[in-house]
C-alpha cells in the first residue's frame, strides 16, 4: 500500500483516515461557500478557494512500521500559527479511553505542498511524539492522476536540539535509497556514539569520586562490554582485516580517480590560460 | 644627521613590543644610507646589541657588512657572528625585512664556501629556513641554498628533513627549479630513486616560458634515473609540460637518448662499449657515476625479466642468461635484490636453485590499515587544495578570455556581444 520510503520506515495508512480528512475538508469548504454567499465580505481566515484544515493522526508504531488508524480534527489559530493545545489534549484523553494502544503519531493538513509555517506546528507536536509524521492531502481534483494525492513527511532527529528536517517518503530511486540507507546507518551510529559518551562520562565521574558508586549499574556496564567482541578467532581476524583493507583500498581508488579528474581539468585550464603556444583545436568539441 | 651611536641607543630602546618595532623599522629604513656608508665600522658596534632581543637592528647593522669584498680572514670573523645571529634571532622581528635576512644568509653561504667548510653552514641555514618560512608548505629562497650546502658537505640526511615537506607556496620560480634539482641530486645520493625521479620530473614539467639550463641538466639526470629505477624511459612528456620544454629538451640531450636505445637492446656488452666511447660527454656533465649505475642496473633488469618467465632457475643459468661471469656473482646479485625488496625469491644453496615467489603481502595486518588510512588522509587534503585551485583558476580573467575565444570559433549561431576577431 505504501510506496517506497527513503528512510527505512514503512507506513500503513488506513482508508478511514483519508476519508476523515477529505470529509473535514469538504465540510469546511461547503460551510465557507455557504457563508460567503450569505455574507459577501471576504474573511481573512479563508485562503481563497482552498481552505486548509488541520488535525491529528493517531495509530501504532511497531519497530519500523508505522500504522495510522484514525484521525481527529483540530482547531487552528491563524494568529499564533498553532493548534489549540487544550482541545488537543482533551481529545487525546478521550481517544485514549477508547483505544488505549493508539498514540498521536503526527498531524495532517490539506494543500499541495509542505510550507514553512507548518514547521511551527511540527515543532509544537514534537514534545508529544519525538518524531511526528505529517500527512498531506491534496484536495484539488486531477482526473489524470491515478494515485491518491496523499504524501507523508517525516522528520529526522539529526541532533539533540530538535532540528526537524522534512523529507518526502515516497518516490525513491536507487540513489535516494542508497542515501537513505547510509543516512539511517549514520544516525544510528551517531546515536550509539552519544549514548556511549554519556556512559563514559558517567564512569569517569564515578572514578573521580564525584558520584557515589552504584554497583548494580557497574555490573550492567560490565556485562554490556563483555558482549563484544562476538568472535575472537584468528581466522576471523584475518578475514575481517582483509575485507576491511579491501574496502579501504576501494575508497582510496575512488578518491584517486576523483583527484586525477580534478587535476586533469586544472591542467587543461592552466594550459588554455597560460601556455602561449598551446595546440589549437586540440580536444574542443564539435557541435 | 643621525650617528651610529644614536641608532644603537634607538635599537636598544625600541625593541620590546610590536608598535615600537614598527617605529624602529621606519627609523632604520631612513638611516639605511648612513649604515651603508659606514659599513666598515659597523662590526664594532654589534657587541652592544643582543641578537635575540634586538634582531631587527642587528640585521640592519649586519647587512651592509656583507657588501664589501670578502677575504678569508674577514670571512673567518664574520661566519661565527652570523651563525650566532641566525640561531638566536627572533623570528617575528626578522620577518619585517625578509629580503635583508635572505641576503645575509646567501652571503653567509658564500663565505662558508670560501672557507671550504660547507658543513659549518648546514645547521645555521636549516634554522634560518625554519625561521623565515611562514609555514612548512612555503618554499623560500633559502631552500636551494641549503640543499646546495648539504650536497657540497655530503650531509644528505640534513637535507631530507626539508625535502619531506610538501610544498604549496613558492616565491620565485627559480627557487623551485633549483630546489627540485638539488633535491633530486640528494635523493640520488641516498639511492632513493623513486623520490629523485619525482623531483626531477617536477623540474622538467614545470611551467617555463623559455627553456632554462636547470631544466636541461635535470632532464639528463631524469633520463638516467628513469633507466635505473624503471628500466625504461618514455620520451613523451605529459601534457602539463610547457611547450617550450616539449620542443627543446630532447635536442640538448642527444647522447642520453642514444644511451636509452642501447639500453633497450638488453645487451650489456653493447651498453658498456657505448659508455666507453662517450665517456667525456658524460664526464663533462658530471653524470659519469650515474651512468655507471645505469650499467649495473642492467643486470637487475635482466634478472627481473627472468622472474616473469621462470618459476625456478639454477644460479648457473641465471649467470649465463644475464651475462655474468660466474654463479657466485649471480647469487650475490639475487641476494642483493631480495634484500632491497626488488624481487621475491628463495635461494636453495644445496642445489643452487632459485625459486621465484609471489608478493607475500596479504593485506590483512593492522599496519596496512594505518598505512592506507594515512594515504587516504593525505589524498583528502590534496583533493581539497586541488578543488580550491581549480575554482581559483576558473575565475582567472586570463583563462576566461581565452576560453571564451575558443568557443566563438565553432558557435556561428551564437550572437554574443563579446567582440571577436575573425582569423581566416
Amino acid at each position: 500500500m505504501a510506496s517506497s520510503s527513503s528512510s527505512g520506515l514503512t507506513f500503513k495508512l488506513h482508508p478511514l483516515v483519508i476519508v476523515n480528512i477529505s470529509d473535514h475538508y469538504t465540510r469546511v469548504k461547503s460551510q465557507m461557500n455557504h457563508s460567503s454567499s450569505a455574507t459577501t465580505t471576504n474573511d481573512d481566515n479563508n485562503n481563497g478557494a482552498q481552505p486548509r484544515v488541520y488535525g491529528c493522526v493517531i495509530g501504532i508504531q511497531r519497530g519500523r512500521t508505522v500504522e495510522i488508524f484514525n484521525s481527529f480534527e483540530l482547531l487552528y489559530d491563524p494568529s499564533t500559527h498553532s493548534l489549540d493545545r487544550a482541545f488537543l489534549e482533551k481529545k487525546q484523553e478521550l481517544y485514549k479511553k477508547v483505544f488505549p494502544h493508539f498514540y498521536i503519531l503526527g498531524w495532517y493538513s490539506t494543500g499541495s505542498d509542505a510550507q514553512e509555517s507548518d514547521m511551527h506546528i511540527h515543532k509544537a507536536l514534537m514534545d508529544i511524539n519525538e518524531s511526528p509524521v505529517y500527512v498531506l492531502l491534496n484536495p484539488s481534483i486531477n482526473p489524470a492522476q491515478k494515485d491518491l494525492p496523499v504524501t507523508i513527511f517525516e522528520s529526522e532527529r539529526i541532533s539533540v536540539d530538535h532540528v526537524a528536517h522534512l523529507k518526502p517518503s515516497d518516490g525513491g530511486s536507487a540513489a535516494t535509497q542508497l542515501a537513505a540507507h547510509l543516512t539511517g546507518i549514520h544516525s544510528a551510529i551517531k546515536m550509539l556514539n552519544s549514548r556511549i559518551r554519556v556512559l563514559h562520562h558517567y564512569l569517569v565521574a564515578m572514578q573521580k569520586g564525584e558520584i557515589p558508586c552504584e554497583n548494580s549499574l557497574l555490573r550492567q556496564v560490565s556485562s554490556l562490554l563483555r558482549r563484544l567482541p562476538a568472535i575472537e578467532s584468528e581466522k576471523f581476524q584475518d578475514d575481517f582485516l582483509m575485507e576491511y583493507n579491501d574496502t579501504l583500498l576501494i575508497a582510496y581508488l575512488a578518491m584517486f580517480t576523483n583527484c586525477a579528474s580534478t587535476m586533469n581539468e586544472l591542467v587543461d585550464k592552466f594550459n588554455t590560460a597560460y601556455d602561449r603556444h598551446s595546440r589549437r583545436g586540440g580536444r574542443t568539441a564539435f557541435i | 644627521m643621525q650617528s651610529i651611536e644614536n641608532l644603537v641607543t634607538q635599537i636598544q630602546g625600541l625593541s620590546s613590543n610590536a608598535s615600537d618595532i614598527t617605529a624602529l623599522k621606519d627609523y632604520l629604513k631612513a638611516a639605511e644610507d648612513l649604515l651603508r656608508s659606514e659599513s666598515t665600522r659597523l662590526l664594532s658596534f654589534l657587541d652592544q646589541l643582543d641578537p635575540s632581543k634586538h634582531s631587527l637592528g642587528y640585521l640592519y647593522f649586519l647587512e651592509p657588512c656583507m657588501y664589501c669584498s670578502i677575504t678569508k680572514e674577514r670571512a673567518n670573523t664574520l661566519v661565527p657572528i652570523i651563525a650566532r645571529f641566525i640561531t638566536s634571532c627572533s623570528a617575528e622581528q626578522i620577518r619585517y625585512v625578509p629580503e635583508k635576512f635572505i641576503n645575509v644568509c646567501k652571503r653567509y653561504k658564500d663565505q662558508v664556501l670560501l672557507l671550504e667548510a660547507p658543513i659549518r653552514g648546514v645547521g645555521p641555514m636549516l634554522t634560518a629556513i625554519r625561521k623565515i618560512q611562514s609555514s612548512t608548505e612555503h618554499l623560500t629562497t633559502l631552500h636551494p641554498e641549503f640543499l646546495q650546502l648539504c650536497l657540497l658537505a655530503k650531509c644528505y640526511k640534513a637535507g631530507l628533513s626539508v625535502l619531506e615537506d610538501d610544498i604549496y607556496e613558492i616565491n620565485l620560480p627559480r627557487d623551485f627549479f633549483l630546489y627540485c634539482y638539488y633535491g633530486g641530486m640528494i635523493f640520488i645520493g641516498q639511492k632513493r630513486f623513486r623520490k629523485a625521479l619525482e623531483l626531477l620530473h617536477n623540474v622538467v614539467t614545470a611551467p617555463m616560458s623559455s627553456i632554462n639550463a636547470i631544466a636541461v641538466e635535470a632532464y639528463k639526470k631524469y633520463i638516467l634515473v628513469s633507466l635505473i629505477h624503471h628500466g625504461q624511459f618514455s620520451s613523451t612528456l605529459p601534457k602539463y609540460t610547457s611547450s617550450a620544454a616539449q620542443r627543446n629538451l630532447k635536442n640538448f640531450s642527444q647522447p642520453y637518448m642514444e644511451l636509452v636505445n642501447t639500453y633497450n637492446t638488453g645487451k650489456i656488452a653493447e651498453l658498456e662499449t657505448y659508455v666507453q666511447t662517450n665517456r667525456e660527454k658524460f664526464e663533462s656533465d658530471n653524470n659519469l657515476g650515474l651512468v655507471k649505475q645505469v650499467v649495473s642496473s642492467m643486470y637487475k633488469r635482466n634478472i627481473q625479466r627472468l622472474t616473469q618467465t621462470y618459476l625456478t632457475l639454477s644460479l648457473q643459468d641465471i649467470a649465463n642468461t644475464v651475462q655474468l661471469n660466474s654463479s657466485k656473482e649471480a647469487e650475490m646479485h639475487v641476494l642483493q635484490m631480495i634484500q632491497d625488496g626488488e624481487i621475491f625469491a628463495t635461494i636453495n644453496q644445496k642445489d643452487g636453485m632459485v625459486r621465484f615467489l609471489e608478493d607475500p603481502e596479504q593485506y590483512k595486518t593492522c599496519e596496512m590499515i594505518e598505512h592506507i588510512d594515512s594515504s587516504i588522509q593525505r589524498i583528502m587534503s590534496l583533493s581539497k587544495k586541488l578543488t580550491a585551485m581549480d575554482e581559483l583558476i576558473s575565475c582567472d580573467p586570463l583563462y576566461l578570455g581565452k576560453a571564451g575565444r575558443e568557443r566563438q570559433r565553432f558557435d556561428f549561431d551564437d550572437f554574443d556581444s563579446v567582440p571577436q576577431k575573425f582569423n581566416i
